[in-house]
C-alpha cells in the first residue's frame, strides 16, 4: 500500500497542464474529544492559524457539535506541519486528501 | 478578591500565578506522576497504550504506512518538547514567593506556555486514567475520595485561567 500522492505512476510524468492527484488539497481535521476545554481549542486555533476570536470560536463549535471540523487546507507538506503543531498542543488532528 | 487568586496577565506581558500553598504542593506531585507516562517509561504510557495514542495521535486515520512515515518525520521532538514543558512547570513551582499560605510567581510568556502544555497533558492523562469517555462523564463531578478526580477538575479550572490570561496576549488579525 502506498500513501496517496506518492504512488510512482502519479509522479513519473508531472504535467503542468494536467490536473494530478498530487494537486488535490489536503484537509486538516480537528476531532472532538470529551476532555479538551472549549476555551483551549479556541486559543490553539487562534495561536496557530491567526484566526480572530469569532472565527476560532465558530470552528471550535463545529468540532464540538459535529464531532469534527476542517481547520485548514493546503498542500500535503503544509497539512503535515499543521497536524504536527496541533498534536504538539494536544489536539486530536488528522489529515485527508479531498 | 476573585482576581487575586488565579492567573492573570501583567502589563509587561508576564503571567502572574497566585495560588494557595496547598495548591502549589498538590501541583508539585504532577511531574512525578505524569512525566514517566509521557516519556513512555511507565506502562500506562507504553507504545500502543490508549494514553499514548491519545497524547500522540495518528495523523492519517486510515493509512498506517503514511502514519508511520509521519511519526518517523516527527521523531522524538514532540515528546521531548512536552517533557521539557513539564520540567519548566516543576522548576517554576519551586520558585516565586510564599507568604501567609499564598504563593505567587510571575512567569515569562514561555514559562506560562509550558504550564499550559503541562496542565493540558496532565488533564488528558488523568481523564484517561479515571475513565472519562464522554462529555456526560463529567456530570459525576469530583469524587472527594479519589484525589485524581479532584485534581482533574481542579486542573480544568487552572487551565481555563491560563487560557484566558494567554488569550489576552494574542493579537487580533488586521
Amino acid at each position: 500500500m502506498a500513501a496517496p500522492g506518492i504512488a510512482p505512476q502519479r509522479t513519473d510524468q508531472p504535467d503542468a497542464d494536467q490536473w494530478t492527484e498530487r494537486d488535490r488539497p489536503w484537509s486538516v481535521i480537528v476531532w472532538n474529544d470529551p476532555v479538551t476545554l472549549m476555551s483551549y481549542v479556541v486559543f490553539v486555533l487562534r495561536k496557530l492559524f491567526g484566526h480572530d476570536e469569532q472565527t476560532a470560536t465558530r470552528l471550535m463549535l463545529r468540532v464540538h457539535h459535529e464531532g469534527k471540523a476542517v481547520v485548514a487546507q493546503g498542500p500535503r507538506e503544509k497539512a503535515e506541519m499543521d497536524v504536527f503543531r496541533l498534536h504538539a498542543h494536544g489536539l486530536q488532528a488528522t489529515m485527508a486528501q479531498d | 478578591m476573585g482576581r487575586l487568586h488565579g492567573v492573570r496577565r501583567l502589563e509587561d506581558g508576564r503571567i502572574r500565578v497566585r495560588l494557595s500553598t496547598r495548591e502549589q504542593d498538590a501541583l508539585r506531585m504532577l511531574p512525578g506522576q505524569i512525566l514517566p507516562i509521557l516519556l513512555g517509561d511507565h506502562e500506562l504510557g507504553a507504545p500502543g497504550s490508549p494514553i499514548r495514542e491519545r497524547l500522540f495521535p495518528s495523523a492519517y486515520a486510515n493509512d498506517p504506512l503514511a502514519d508511520m512515515e509521519f511519526r518517523e518525520m516527527v521523531g522524538d521532538g514532540i515528546v521531548n518538547t512536552r517533557a521539557d514543558a513539564f520540567r519548566t512547570f516543576a522548576r517554576t513551582l519551586d520558585q516565586g514567593a510564599a507568604r501567609r499560605f499564598v504563593w505567587t510567581i510571575d512567569l515569562t510568556p514561555e514559562e506560562a506556555s509550558a504550564w499550559l502544555s503541562a496542565v493540558n497533558d496532565a488533564r488528558l492523562t488523568l481523564a484517561m486514567i479515571v475513565g472519562i469517555k464522554s462529555e456526560d462523564d463529567w456530570e459525576r463531578g469530583p469524587d472527594p475520595r479519589d484525589p485524581r478526580r479532584v485534581m482533574l477538575y481542579y486542573l480544568g479550572w487552572l487551565e481555563d485561567e491560563f487560557v484566558t490570561a494567554l488569550m489576552g496576549g494574542l493579537k487580533e488579525p488586521l
